[in-house]
């Protein structure tokens, strides 16, 4: 019986069973991350821990101890996420010897409901890029076609998922970084309300973002690990007390009466006509089930991306500030004072990406500048917000595509930044406007290549996804394609 | 008009504490013309009626008891250092004898 390419839930109820051990289970991943390690999916693994962390999961089985809804699960998690005693890279230069103090939330409440974590992934460098090209420990190739991109930030979480290295991923999310690697890599990927799950121990990179979520082989193992990492933290202020619901649970497997909204901005001239026909098809199923169409309207949406540059950016120079070659990280060699320490330091350590952003953001926040950029953005966030604020009161969820494309070559668009930040342009309002989303797969192009759906739900309805989601996953499977 | 020249550039450089050579400043300026162009979009958007004082998503007033309490180690802190002494973070000489 091939294990590793069941889902998360499959495998639990396997674990479950006593049909297989963790230690067994845990095992066969190591197994095939070294069988699949052309991907470059991860940056490091932790084979010890995850071995002794199974056999522990598996004697308290044996003892019959009350168990976590992952217990004895691989798991990997990305590489700017803090685990004691692991390196966190961030995948960038500065940090190659970093080794966490501490754990971070998000990681801490996976090993007390019981994961095996089994690695740390590959990423853009301190999540910066929308391709895992900008990685200072090499390219991530898209287990579909090792010739493209897996997307990015969380392309290694991706990669490492849709490749079977594991069960699920956590990923970091404040663009689009972990529904646009979950779209070109054919898995779900999850973006969860700002505030739903803790950043504590997270590297920062836009802290009014950024967002913790998840990435696995199906809907039911997304809401799993969602009721796993989801809650307030007393480490977090922006992290929320609302009520956790029984996310796996909200899976009813009927969509009848659900209000989908249709934008007509995410349906432009632009959009890849096999991208449409997908989301044409998806969306033709929700209706023949008894779910209703809704037009509405999002007219600053074409604005959400030049918005999130700027307050990305500027959070994101003002957050780097600390990487100064003292505290941590790498110190450059030759200086002639304390002050060129920081310049010489962090000019050996940022890659190209990360240093045009610090720019930017430096520029964005300057005098002179400020209002024109900064301010003006701040104030076209409340825009964009309000306006999904009106869309949400004729509908329950939003349909649209994750990307405009499926997966681009590799180099495709390395040498023209502003063509990579235009990638995101369907999933960046969402963190702008600090709602849930998760992207599935709906489809496939002529060449293979997975076609991602966004769903879109207003705050803390994370449930709307995994049951609008679920009804897709399960519709394709039956034969809608 | 280009947005940006590089004497700004340079300026901006400095302040983020980065160091560029003259061919990367150049190719920087022609890059980040393109991306302010880009950013000039929000201008379209009519943004007279909106209150930034207004609450944000999920503010919420949530302040710790200004306590004392167990924190890492120094051991655990300096342990990252690239050059530490005594439990110190070391830096070079910032203060002059006499200074």
């Amino acid at each position: 019986m091939d294990y590793l390419n069941m889902n998360l839930w499959q495998v639990r109820d396997k674990l479950n069973s006593g049909e297989i051990t963790s230690v067994e289970l845990t095992k066969k991943c190591f197994q095939r991350i070294k069988d699949t390690n052309d991907l470059n999916a991860l940056i490091s693994t932790c084979e010890e821990f995850a071995l002794a962390s199974a056999k522990k999961i598996d004697e308290a089985r044996a003892n019959g101890a009350k168990l976590g809804a992952l217990a004895g699960i691989p798991i990997v998690i990305k590489d700017n996420i803090n685990l004691t005693g692991t390196k966190t890279t961030c995948a960038s230069k500065f940090l190659a010897n970093f080794v966490s103090p501490y754990t971070a939330t998000c990681a801490q409440k996976l090993i007390d409901a019981g994961a095996v974590i089994i690695g740390k992934a590959n990423m853009d460098e301190f999540a910066m890029g929308s391709s895992n090209e900008t990685s200072a420990f090499g390219i991530v190739h898209n287990p579909v076609n090792p010739n493209y991109v897996p997307g990015g930030s969380s392309g290694g979480s991706a990669t490492s998922v849709a490749s079977n290295q594991c069960f699920g991923a956590l990923g970091t999310d404040t663009g689009g970084s972990i529904r646009e690697p979950s779209s070109f890599c054919g898995i779900v990927g999850l973006k969860p309300t700002y505030g739903r799950v803790s950043r504590y121990g997270v590297v920062a990179f836009a802290s009014s973002l950024d967002q913790v979520g998840n990435l696995t082989r199906s809907v039911r193992d997304s809401a799993i690990m969602l009721g796993v990492i989801a809650g307030e933290d007393k480490h977090d202020m922006t992290s929320s007390a609302k009520e956790i619901p029984d996310y796996e649970q909200a899976i009813t497997g009927s969509v009848k009466g659900l209000k989908i909204g249709i934008a007509k901005q995410f349906f432009n001239d632009k959009l890849n006509s096999e991208v449409r026909e997908s989301l044409d098809k998806a969306i033709q199923t929700y209706v023949d089930n008894g779910a209703e169409i809704v037009n509405i309207d999002l007219p600053s949406l074409d604005t959400a991306l030049a918005v999130y540059y700027i307050i990305s950016s500027a959070e994101a120079a003002s957050n780097l500030a600390r990487f100064d070659g003292v505290k941590y990280g790498v110190q450059a060699k030759n200086f002639n004072d304390i002050v060129d320490l920081y310049f010489k330091s962090r000019t050996q350590g940022f890659g190209k990406e990360v240093k045009r952003r610090i720019m930017l953001g430096n520029y964005v926040l300057s005098s002179g500048y400020f209002d024109a950029f900064y301010r003006k953005a701040k104030r076209v966030q409340k825009v964009i917000q309000k306006e999904f604020e009106q869309a949400f009161k004729k509908c329950d969820l939003i349909v649209c595509p994750t990307t405009a494309n499926p997966a681009f070559k590799i180099g495709e668009k390395s040498n023209d930044h502003l063509a990579m930040y235009l990638t995101d342009i369907f999933t960046v309002p969402i963190n702008i406007a600090g709602l849930p989303a998760m992207s599935i797969p709906c489809g496939k192009n002529k060449d293979g290549l997975p076609i991602g759906m966004q769903l879109i739900a207003p705050q803390w309805k994370e449930t709307t996804l995994f049951n609008a989601g679920d009804f897709l996953e399960q519709a394709i499977k039956e034969g809608l394609k | 008009m280009p947005k940006i020249d590089v004497n700004e550039a340079r300026k901006l450089a400095k302040l983020s504490r980065l160091e560029f050579n003259e061919d990367e400043l150049t190719n920087f300026v022609q890059e980040f013309d393109k991306t302010l162009e880009y950013m000039d979009t929000i201008k379209k958007v009519d943004t007279s009626n909106v209150d930034l004082h207004e609450k944000t998503i999920n503010a919420k007033k949530q302040l710790r008891e200004d306590a004392v309490q167990e924190s890492f180690t120094q051991e655990a802190i300096i342990a990252n250092a690239p050059q530490s002494e005594d439990g110190a973070f070391a830096v070079p000489i910032t203060v002059e004898e006499g200074e």
